[in-house]
């Protein structure tokens, strides 16, 4: 069957792509974004099941080698001591993710001048800030002005309820005279755009069937699809099509029936992240291109970045129902955010306080560790952790470095035969340094805060929620995949606009930026439309 | 095995008599009782039928496991492990988790997923027992007035040239 051409194809319906079709349908062209998931139906959430925490480990499992949905590929995580982790379907990674929602600072983009490490990016703060101003308004971002951790911004929602256990917490940060905040949080807390406010649920991270949640497939999308964008779920793309003159002239994907197509393109757009992105450049080989498409640097798929992640927790006498509210978004801390080099590590960390859980995990954490016992106490031990935990969450800066990263394994293929992505990561010595302090400091403040039982650990394997650098933006294509735009070097109409094209990982939870980079990108094309390749 | 085909699979049909009787005896051990009633114990909620349905990869084990504690209690004690006293069952199943730690662990956590969203338990623990949706639950909004001391102290991200 032969499709109809389009003027841009988008790859991916997440986070990047459907902010990014959003922005461009007032261009009026034709616009097509191919996803290889299916729409989500809120109804089917765990959260409307009693069996919520049993389900959100496995068929919601945020891990594609455990959820083994048909639409998922399999990742070779075997050379990682992290998992990367994703979802597949319209709104991509968001339907499964905290929502925490974090800007960067302004010195994550200048690491090599101020700190003499990794490299610049070609855009910075300043030139972002409208875009993530624009983004939080079409996502419906919640939380409180006047963050002295961050130039002055405005979220267009009140902050989530910082609860009893944001409250302990806040009074542990202020004992020790550090810095805390209300999280900029993607979650409506008041009704938003046609949306329904949270009515703290818990597990955001199993999707939201309350829409309270801000993921894409309910706010970019239904205006984009209003616009004229068209979206064509179960379709997944094996390899990007070029020409002899190294531009890309479409893609060869597999329908939902599993009949292979080729769609034609004047641009393709890769919104894939950071391992889907790498992994179809890869397999996109030809003879001009027989590393991989838009690979003359050598670059794709080197550099991965993922957020070494740690967590201490802490169990406190009082009771605080830890359990309830948006499970992983509350308050923040970054103090240790800057470059302190007396700590003996360059860059910093986040510290997100994550609420309580709800009692199968907190049974079987308990139960693991040793501190709820089987028999004899077991009901007395459970008693004394459940709602009266707390956990903060350590989320390192990574450094980029080349032998991170994503490469196609030798044998291990999708249920379309497509060669899979294989990680390769290890953590350096800088990052270990780093997580090391960000432990000993969580147990600091929990300490302060009152606990009376306190661990850390990191990293933590299940946490590769973060996917950046393995096509790196720059002016310079030796160093670089793409330019300071989004548009590859080799290959004049292919753009990348996903967390890929990060030049380092900041120390924050990257969707908003990975979401400002896309409409940054998308003005930029819609400025230079009349000389778009040259 | 999909679960919808274990869905149908009883836990009388998955489990001999014996072997039942072995496992409740089992699951009382990870979980009893509470003393005042309040809690059920883990034999109690249904774990047979949960593991026939959520855990079917895990049957053959447990059938494994299940008589082979019937085979050393009879050795031991001349009685079936369902048989014994608290004591003994106790003293053979630490034996078990000696020797077979995974099987054991497995065993546990798919049991404490059971129990901990079984309503008897939930209403136990004074927890309503339902979905968190439709209705979701009441959070404190918090004392913003504790953002005092970081206000006073003011800006400390970096400026950039």
């Amino acid at each position: 069957m032969k499709t109809e051409d389009v003027d841009v194809l988008i790859i991916g319906a997440g986070a990047s792509g459907a902010a990014f079709a959003w922005s461009m349908a007032d261009t009026r062209m034709r616009i097509l974004c191919l996803e290889q998931g299916d729409w989500m139906n809120p109804s089917d959430y765990p959260s409307t099941r009693r069996d919520w925490e049993v389900r959100m480990e496995r068929e919601f499992s945020a891990n594609p080698n455990i959820r083994r949905r048909p639409e998922d590929y399999p990742i070779n995580d075997g050379g990682s001591p992290i998992s990367p982790l994703n979802f597949n379907g319209v709104g991509g990674s968001t339907i499964l993710y905290a929502a925490h929602f974090p800007r960067p600072h302004p010195s994550d983009f200048r690491v090599r001048s101020l700190d003499g490490v990794a490299e610049d990016w070609p855009l910075d703060y300043a030139a972002l800030e409208p875009y993530y101003a624009l983004n939080d308004r079409q996502m419906g971002v919640a939380g409180l002005s006047g963050d002295p951790a961050y130039p002055p911004h405005e979220p267009p929602l009140p902050p989530v309820p910082l609860g009893l256990a944001g409250e302990t917490m806040a009074r542990g940060f202020n004992a020790l005279g550090w810095h805390w905040w209300p999280s900029d949080i993607a979650i409506a807390t008041r009704d938003y755009e046609g949306r329904a406010a949270c009515v703290n649920l818990g597990p955001c991270k199993s999707g939201c069937a309350q829409g309270a949640k801000s993921s894409t497939d309910i706010t970019y999308w239904p205006v984009a699809r209003r616009a004229g964008v068209q979206l064509r779920t179960r379709c997944r793309v094996r390899e990007i099509l070029v020409d002899d003159k190294d531009m890309a002239t479409g893609v060869v994907y597999y329908d939902e029936h599993g009949v292979e197509q080729v769609q034609r393109a004047e641009v393709v757009v890769l919104a894939c992240n950071g391992v889907g992105t790498p992994r179809l450049l890869l397999n996109s080989k030809s003879a001009r291109f027989p590393d991989g498409l838009a690979n003359r640097s050598g670059l794709v798929g080197k550099n991965l970045m993922l957020h070494p992640w740690g967590v201490v927790r802490g169990a406190f006498d009082a009771p605080l129902d830890s359990q309830l509210g948006p499970m992983s978004c509350c308050i923040l801390s970054q103090q240790f955010y800057e470059t302190d080099r007396s700590r003996g590590f360059v860059r910093g960390y986040n510290m997100q306080v994550i609420r309580g859980f709800g009692p199968v995990a907190t049974a079987r954490m308990g139960v693991a560790r040793g501190d709820i016992p089987w028999g004899e106490g077991h009901h007395e031990a459970f008693a004394r952790r459940f709602g009266r935990s707390i956990t903060i969450g350590i989320c390192c800066e990574d450094l980029p470095e080349e032998c991170n990263s994503v490469t196609l394994d030798p044998k291990l293929t999708d249920s379309n035969g497509i060669p899979a992505p294989k990680i390769t990561y290890r953590l350096s010595e800088n990052s270990e340094r780093m997580l090391a302090h960000g432990l000993a400091r969580g147990a600091e403040v929990m300490k302060a805060a009152g606990a009376w039982d306190v661990y850390g650990e990191g990293p933590v394997r299940q946490t590769g929620w973060h996917l950046l650098g393995t096509a790196r933006m720059g002016e310079d294509p030796e160093r670089s995949v793409v330019n300071g735009w989004g548009r590859s070097h080799d290959v004049k109409n292919l753009f990348i606009i996903d967390g890929s094209v990060f030049v380092t990982s900041a120390g924050v939870n990257p969707t908003p930026t990975i979401q400002a980079v896309a409409l940054y990108v998308a003005d930029a094309m819609k400025q230079r439309l009349a000389n778009l390749f040259d | 095995m999909s679960k919808e085909a274990n869905a149908s699979l009883a836990p009388e049909s998955a489990l001999t008599a014996v072997q039942l009787a072995s496992l409740d005896a089992v699951l009382n051990l990870i979980v009893p009782a509470s003393a005042d009633g309040r809690m059920p114990g883990a034999a109690e909620v249904g774990v047979p039928a949960y593991l026939c349905a959520e855990a079917a990869d895990a049957l053959p084990v447990l059938r494994e496991e299940l008589d082979e504690l019937d085979r050393r209690s009879n050795a031991r004690f001349a009685r079936g492990f369902a048989a014994l006293e608290q004591d003994e069952r106790k003293t053979m199943v630490e034996a078990l988790r000696a020797q077979a730690p995974a099987f054991m662990n497995r065993l546990a956590m798919e049991t404490l997923a059971c129990y901990y969203q079984h309503e008897r338990v939930l209403e136990g623990l004074g927890l309503e027992a339902r979905p968190p949706y439709p209705t979701g639950y009441q959070v404190v909004q918090g004392d913003l007035s504790l953002l005092a001391p970081v206000r006073a102290h003011g800006k400390i991200y970096r400026d950039v040239p």
